[in-house]
């Protein structure tokens, strides 16, 4: 047999290998119907999720509501409020118990004294009820206290002003706030969110039918019979590696597709977006996430391999899962400036390229090209491990 | 033809088990050889290493004057074998689980299904062939997993307990399939350790006791060579128990 026929026999049982995985698990119905409803219904309940989210904190800072006590002491200071666009009412009686179960954010308490403190030119108390401790509340805290500020302020300069004295007198530090935080830059939340999502569904798509094909073979009994045709085992872990990877890219685009319907045709609330998905950033999240789509199959049936049986395999591959998919929570979370290595480092480099394409920018091809490097390093070492696994005699062992 | 010469196979570390100790046989072509021997005997182990899975620590073998450690890939070309692990892919029909053998035997298209087509009819599989062989029986079963070691046409063929859990109808029929086999110059080697099963089909007989050859011959040989009575006398003699030959 020459070398150029034993390559067609070789790449014939490949695709043999190949061939027969698809079909097989194409004819699994359920498990590929669960698999590919999670990923096309994830996208739309996720991005509805976050658009509530933006919107609600849309809302909360462009009107401020807020519940008083004592609104007929301060006829000045309800003005200045009204003008400022608050909408003031009077605050139940059991406020403070409301605030603790979160029904209120905020209640404003004016002093009964108010007018007579004012009258003899004492100070005037106001009083501002919080729970602090309440994220939700925060946005609302700050800008009633900026206005009373501003109020004070005013109120205090108006009478600097009366008695001739200049308005710097009194303040002699003026201070200016300016955030550079764009509208796409301030989700920082958000951008994560959905890179990790488009992340998650390359990492996670192959693993039903990986683990059919390593442990489940073993499990079935089907293993040795295979393992004693003459395909080489590195044929049937290429065929059964590019059989796991189109289920993988079929899951993630399925995820991408999801994710680009429903921002384009989908009546979701009008706000300002903090990141952009449309067909350029789908073909830019494939160009990211083709590495992962082909490493992770390689990975899985690895660990499908190694383990003796269907549930060590499992347990085995839900801890892989959870470390990688710690990986970007925990870039999320140092909130440091990434080092330019990071994007050799797979899942990182990719979740790092995605956020770029997710504000819009172009993707930068050295960059990219990088992210490719250790993905395909560790796919041509996990294949070829897996291969010599499957010829030890050690795997008819665990049967 | 299998030449089996001086093999040995032990495993484990601390307390190392001789599973096949410098077995020494040959099962020639257009015969069927029987492998008989009590459970834990060495059987399946002395298989695997025809089979070219499990390699031997001393001796060698051969296959059609191709030894198994370094001719292994042409040895499993010439080579069906029906292991002792025979699971099928219960979501592909009988005749797509032969297929998959089939082309990973190199075979193809119209040659292929004609292969297929013939075993099917061979082995009575035609009501079934299209079905998936989830639902099959224990008998349907054993008969894709034949089909699925013959697809090649192979000349040297290997059937490790292939009538466990069969009934009557399905062991006689399987026999037919065998002695076909014979007829058309096949060597088969067949492990059993069931007596019977042995006595009705094999030419030559090869009894194993704890990894060792015990005696081999035709079964007037071994009666001879015992000086019992009945074959099952001279097993039982032979082995120095009775232990694991009932059926």
């Amino acid at each position: 047999m020459s070398a150029g026929a034993g390559r067609a026999t070789a790449t014939a049982r490949t695709l043999a290998v190949l061939r027969k995985e698809v079909v097989d698990s194409l004819r699994d119905r359920r498990t590929l119907l669960v698999s590919l409803l999670t990923a096309a219904a994830a996208g739309p309940i996720f991005l509805l999720l976050i658009f509530n989210l933006i919107a609600s904190q849309a809302d909360r800072a462009r009107e401020l509501k807020l519940p008083a006590v004592g609104l007929e002491h301060a006829p000045a200071l309800v003005a200045f409020l009204e003008r400022q666009q608050v909408t003031l009412s009077a605050a139940p009686g059991d406020y403070e118990a409301r605030l603790r179960t979160g029904d209120l954010d905020i209640v404003l308490v004016i002093d009964p004294d108010f007018a007579a403190d004012v009258a003899a030119g004492k100070q005037a108390t106001v009083r501002l009820v919080a729970d602090h401790s309440r994220d939700r509340a925060r946005s609302s805290i700050r800008q009633a206290e900026t206005l009373l500020h501003a109020y004070n302020r005013q109120w205090g300069v108006q009478r600097l002003l009366l008695r001739g004295v200049a308005p710097t007198v009194g303040h002699p530090l003026n201070i200016e706030e300016q955030n550079l935080a764009t509208a796409q830059s301030s989700g920082a939340i958000i951008l994560f969110l959905v890179a990790f999502y488009g992340l998650l569904a390359s990492v996670m798509g192959g693993m039903p039918v990986a683990l059919d094909t390593t442990a489940g073979e073993r499990e079935r009994a089907s293993l040795e019979p295979l393992l004693m045709t003459p395909a080489r085992p590195l044929e049937l872990v290429v065929g059964k590696w590019l059989a796991v990877a189109f289920f993988n890219a079929l899951v993630v685009l399925v995820t991408l597709t999801g994710f680009y319907l429903t921002l384009t045709f989908a009546p979701l609330p009008a706000v300002g977006t903090p990141f952009l998905f449309g067909l350029r950033e789908f073909a830019r999240f494939i160009a990211v996430l083709v590495p992962i789509v082909l490493l992770m199959p390689a990975v899985l049936l690895y660990f499908g391999c190694r383990a003796r049986t269907f549930k060590e395999a499992q347990a085995n591959i839900s801890l892989l899962m959870f470390v990688v998919s710690m990986i970007p929570a925990v870039q999320l979370f140092l909130q440091q400036k990434e080092p330019d290595w990071l994007v050799l480092l797979p899942i990182s480099g990719q979740y790092t390229l995605l956020r770029l394409a997710l504000r819009g920018e172009a993707l930068p091809l050295a960059q990219l090209a990088l992210s490719y490097v250790m993905p395909a390093i560790l796919i041509a070492v996990a294949l070829v491990t897996v291969a010599r696994m499957l010829s030890r005699e050690a795997i008819l062992a665990g049967k | 033809m299998i030449r089996v010469d001086g093999l040995s196979k032990s495993f484990g570390r601390k307390t190392r088990v001789h599973a096949v100790r410098d077995v020494s046989f040959a099962a020639p072509d257009g015969q069927i050889t029987g492998l008989l021997g009590p459970n834990g005997a060495g059987k399946t182990t002395l298989l695997r290493m025809l089979a070219t899975l499990v390699l031997p620590d001393a001796g060698t073998a051969s296959v059609a004057d191709l030894d198994v450690v370094r001719d292994r890939y042409a040895v499993r070309e010439r080579m069906g074998v029906l292991s002792d692990a025979r699971g099928l892919y219960g979501r592909l029909t009988a005749r797509e689980n032969i297929r998959y053998y089939g082309a990973l035997h190199g075979l193809s298209g119209a040659m292929l299904e004609a292969r297929i087509d013939a075993l099917v009819d061979r082995l009575g599989l035609a009501a079934v062939a299209d079905r998936r062989t989830l639902g099959f029986s224990q008998g349907e079963r054993m008969k894709v997993a034949i089909a699925r070691a013959l697809v090649h046409d192979p000349a040297t063929i290997m059937l490790d307990e292939p009538t466990n859990g069969l009934d009557i109808m399905s062991v006689r029929a399987l026999r037919e399939q065998l002695r076909d086999l014979r007829a058309a110059g096949c060597c088969l080697l067949f492990s059993s350790h069931v007596m019977q099963e042995v006595a009705a089909l094999c030419d030559r007989i090869v009894i194993l006791g704890a990894g060792r050859v015990v005696a081999q011959g035709t079964a007037e040989e071994l009666i001879e060579q015992s000086g019992a009575d009945t074959l099952e006398d001279a097993f039982v003699s032979l082995l120095g128990t009775g232990e694991g030959l009932a059926a």
